[in-house]
């Protein structure tokens, strides 16, 4: 097992690299001069030309490329070109507002996908079943902006049970920085007022992220079960009489887990890239608003730290997933 | 984190300490959640775009500052000034006893070196000047006295002043790294002397800043008898969420480019309202003057007939704009008041299309129109022109793009587009900001100037207008500049903007400049 971690890990660098090295070629083909952008209003071409000179940008690719991974190997992102700040800061910033978005929409997605498939598999081709086929086909159609907006006008301008943006609202200070996820750090130092917020803040943009996720693994695991329980050992013990609860709980779910697992497992993917347009609507300060700035202003140092993070994240994320295969299913536990 | 913490109180502290006895009375320091963008860092000599503005207003002093609608130019810092006959030697003398948010003596030091740091590092507003001022040009006379000589004639030097921030600089010299002139530094904190000071520990880039109200600002507060003691600002990104926002009371105001379909539904709830201002911000769509078959006048008239103004001020923005003829804003000197506007004319233009035709111009190839597809306006102009182009049976496409892509592509006329869509905002309230910039055939190769018009007599009209220091006479020059850039049709002039901003009802005072968009929280007061 030890092993098997070790080796994904140092799978993970050569990986990265060429993710970085796509990326940084990608920059430099797409039209849009940062020079120039830096320049801003009235600069003269001399005036772009000596901010090119400056920031490096008309050396070759090569040693372009050569000098950011020396930067990236001493763990620095570097100066953004266009603001001055550090890009490591405003990373440590925002990356733990996305993930906190993400983990409680995957937490929505996986708990809620799972335990409606099951109750769809269970209750096979009943009114429930059909409902929950139904829904998820518009899950994954409805535009998450609109179905973003239907919520924010029902729940925030309607109903007023909820707040309509942000993480916090306006003024309020943010808890102790422990982990930057604010419903632990506000636990952790007692602010259980500032917690109630954040959470409160936190359930429509999770619930417009999780919607297409839940939606995929509710059908997964729906159709996982009912490939399940129609193998020998589950009609074995159903005839042998044992209840059925007792069949599903410890034998068919368990039996059925491993697809909607790797599936849960690549939705972390596209959550963090669906949270683009979610951090967007409802202002939530996280990697996906900032990578979006990033692309308009060109701001190449920028959109390569997000790429490198959600890389990193990913890759790391995919080794859990297979560590917990092999916690469901002992045979793939053997072949690590 | 403590640190900043202990900022927070101690700041609080500060101003609870600072504020006038009758705003302790009422226990509670006022504030408002100004709903506006803010820049990607808070370096004034390094960002430069309509954000900027914002932080430039409130947390740093100019030399010169725009204020009110037509935006008048004021001393601000500068107590007076002097131009040499040949408009190059300007000495400016300072208001005394005017500190920094530390406390410190704002003098003729921090000038020079505001300038310097600017001009050295070559970002920001800097391209306003270094055509024409070295940085080894800015010289300190005496504490309260800086002297500028410029390298050749340029009266519109007065104008641009206001961009430039002074900056304290003692304090960025002690940040300095790397000389890297406090650039990292001041990219997250501020080092003014404007009438709010900025709260570093709340400041979280284009999330969230805190600006606490400098009782001490050289202005005084005599003028405003229930100024806002604490501005929290925090964009809404979002145009359906920013209103919500503000209906709901969550943020005070948004920023000035409402969208036009939303202004009844503001209008209609309760507590808020929207601002209209005319401003200086004129929309065109850009022809490459250079490229067949846009080298040809009598096509480009043909272009021009092609587009419904009227259908798109009317129905599409519902009237908040302003047809404006010629480059030069309608409500600026100039701007020549009998130009005739371009109106939408089919029959003429094919009559103009034919004489092209009749020319040589091949008007057969499929033509291109750029658009930045975030801007919803720029979309709906170009199909509104497509249209216009199907009807003379002349084929135009319509390719999204972005700014970067749009300043980058204006490098040369080979990469230039066809055409494309974007508006010329206010940064300095001079014709050189609109015609002198975009017409003068020396600025090809910047967006600005990004048609590739070139005209002799135009240049040297333009020329003439910036080295006069007389103001009517350079209304002439550019009256007559206007009338022929227009009859050559380099463009298609559309409209001026009508800035709409929602805001609270208790927001009171607000007084719009086309310069930074009415965001100078300095006039506000406060109603409950």
């Amino acid at each position: 097992m030890f092993r098997f971690v070790l080796r994904r890990i140092l799978l993970m660098v050569p990986v990265l690299f060429g993710l970085l090295l796509l990326t940084f070629v990608m920059l430099q083909m797409v039209p849009g001069d940062p020079a120039a952008t830096l320049a801003g209003e009235n600069a003269t071409p001399e005036q772009i030309a000596e901010i090119r000179q400056k920031f490096g940008f008309d050396d070759p690719i090569v040693v372009q490329f050569g000098r950011y991974l020396g930067q990236i190997a001493q763990g620095d992102f570097g100066v953004s070109a266009y603001s001055r700040r550090p890009v490591g800061d405003d990373i440590v910033l925002r990356l733990p507002a996305t993930l906190e978005l993400t983990l409680v929409a995957l937490g929505i997605a996986a708990v809620g996908g799972i335990l409606v498939g099951t109750l769809a598999a269970v209750w096979h081709n009943s009114p429930f079943d059909h409902g929950v086929r139904i829904l998820s086909v518009a899950g994954l159609a409805v535009a998450s902006f609109w179905f973003a907006i239907m919520l924010q006008m029902l729940f925030a301008m309607e109903l007023d049970w909820l707040p309509l943006r942000g993480r916090l609202p306006t003024g309020l200070a943010a808890p102790p920085d422990v982990t930057g996820l604010y419903l632990v750090d506000s636990l952790v130092a007692g602010q259980f007022g500032t917690f109630w917020q954040a959470l409160q803040h936190l359930i429509l943009p999770a619930f417009t992220l999780s919607l297409g996720g839940l939606a995929t693994i509710a059908r997964f695991t729906r159709s996982s079960i009912i490939e399940t329980m129609q193998r020998d050992f589950v009609t074995y013990e159903e005839a042998v009489g044992y209840p059925k609860r007792r069949i599903i709980l410890p034998y068919v779910l368990r039996n059925s887990l491993v697809s909607p697992v790797t599936q849960i497992g690549l939705l972390f993917g596209q959550l963090i890239a669906g949270a683009v347009v979610v951090e967007s609507i409802f202002d939530w300060p996280g990697l996906g608003s900032y990578l979006v700035e990033a692309i308009f202003t060109s701001d190449y140092k920028a959109i390569l730290a997000v790429t490198l993070v959600v890389g990193v994240i990913y890759a790391a994320v995919n080794i859990v997933v297979d560590l917990i295969h092999g916690i469901i299913d002992p045979r793939v536990a053997d072949q690590m | 984190m403590k640190t900043s913490l202990l900022r927070s109180v101690a700041l609080a502290a500060t101003l609870m300490a600072a504020l006038p006895a009758g705003a302790q009375a009422q226990d509670k320091p006022s504030e408002i959640v100004w709903g506006d963008t803010l820049p990607k860092g808070l370096d004034p000599h390094v960002v430069y775009d309509v954000p900027m503005q914002f932080i430039l207003l409130n947390n740093y002093d100019g030399l010169f500052r725009y204020v009110g609608n037509p935006p008048e130019l004021q001393p601000w810092l500068a107590e007076g000034y002097e131009v040499s006959d040949d408009a190059l030697t300007w000495t400016i003398t300072l208001k005394p006893d005017v500190t920094f948010h530390d406390g410190s003596a704002l003098t003729a030091d921090d000038v020079v070196y505001s300038f310097k740091r600017l001009l050295e590092m070559g970002q920001g507003p800097s391209g306003a000047f270094k055509p024409v001022l070295k940085p080894d040009n800015v010289t300190k006379v005496d504490d309260l006295t800086v002297q500028f000589v410029l390298d050749k004639p340029y009266t519109p030097f007065l104008a641009a002043l206001p961009l430039v921030a002074i900056v304290n600089e003692d304090l960025v010299k002690e940040h300095e790294k790397d000389g890297d002139w406090g650039a990292e530094w001041l990219a997250s904190n501020e080092a003014g002397s404007g009438a709010y000071s900025i709260d570093p520990s709340t400041y979280r880039p284009q999330e969230n800043v805190d600006m606490m109200r400098f009782e001490d600002h050289f202005y005084g507060w005599d003028d405003n008898a229930n100024p806002v003691d604490i501005v929290r600002a925090a964009p809404v990104k979002e145009t359906s969420t920013r209103v919500l926002a503000l209906i709901r009371g969550d943020i005070d105001a948004t920023d000035s480019y409402l969208p036009t379909d939303q202004v009844e539904r503001v209008e209609k709830a309760d507590g808020v309202h929207v601002a209209q201002d005319e401003s200086m911000r004129v929309m065109l769509i850009r022809m490459n003057n250079q490229r067949p078959p846009f080298d040809n006048k009598n096509f480009r008239k043909c272009v021009s007939h092609a587009f419904n103004y009227d259908g798109f001020i009317s129905i599409i923005l519902k009237d908040y704009a302003i047809r404006n003829a010629g480059p030069i804003p309608n409500n600026l000197w100039g701007a020549p008041a009998d130009l005739e506007p371009y109106s939408y004319d089919i029959e003429k233009a094919k009559e103009f299309c034919d004489a092209a035709r009749a020319e040589g111009a091949d008007l057969d190839r499929p033509m291109e129109i750029q658009i930045q597809s975030a801007l919803d306006q720029t979309t709906q102009s170009a199909q509104l022109l497509q249209a216009g182009f199907q009807e003379l049976g002349l084929t135009l496409n319509l390719v999204p793009s972005t700014w970067a892509q749009l300043t980058t592509d204006a490098a040369s006329v080979e990469t230039t587009p066809d055409m494309w869509v974007h508006w010329v905002s206010t940064y300095f309230v001079d014709p050189e900001n609109w015609i002198g910039q975009m017409y003068d055939s020396q600025f090809h190769g910047t967006w600005k100037a990004s048609s590739w018009y070139q005209n002799d007599k135009v240049d040297e009209l333009l020329r003439e207008a910036r080295a006069e220091t007389d103001q009517s006479k350079r209304a002439t020059l550019y009256e007559e500049a206007s009338r022929i850039v227009v009859e050559d049709a380099a463009d298609v002039w559309i409209y001026n903007t009508v800035q709409l901003r929602g805001l609270s009802d208790k927001v009171q005072g607000y007084k719009f400049s086309p310069v930074g968009s009415g965001g100078d929280i300095r006039w506000i007061s406060i109603e409950d």
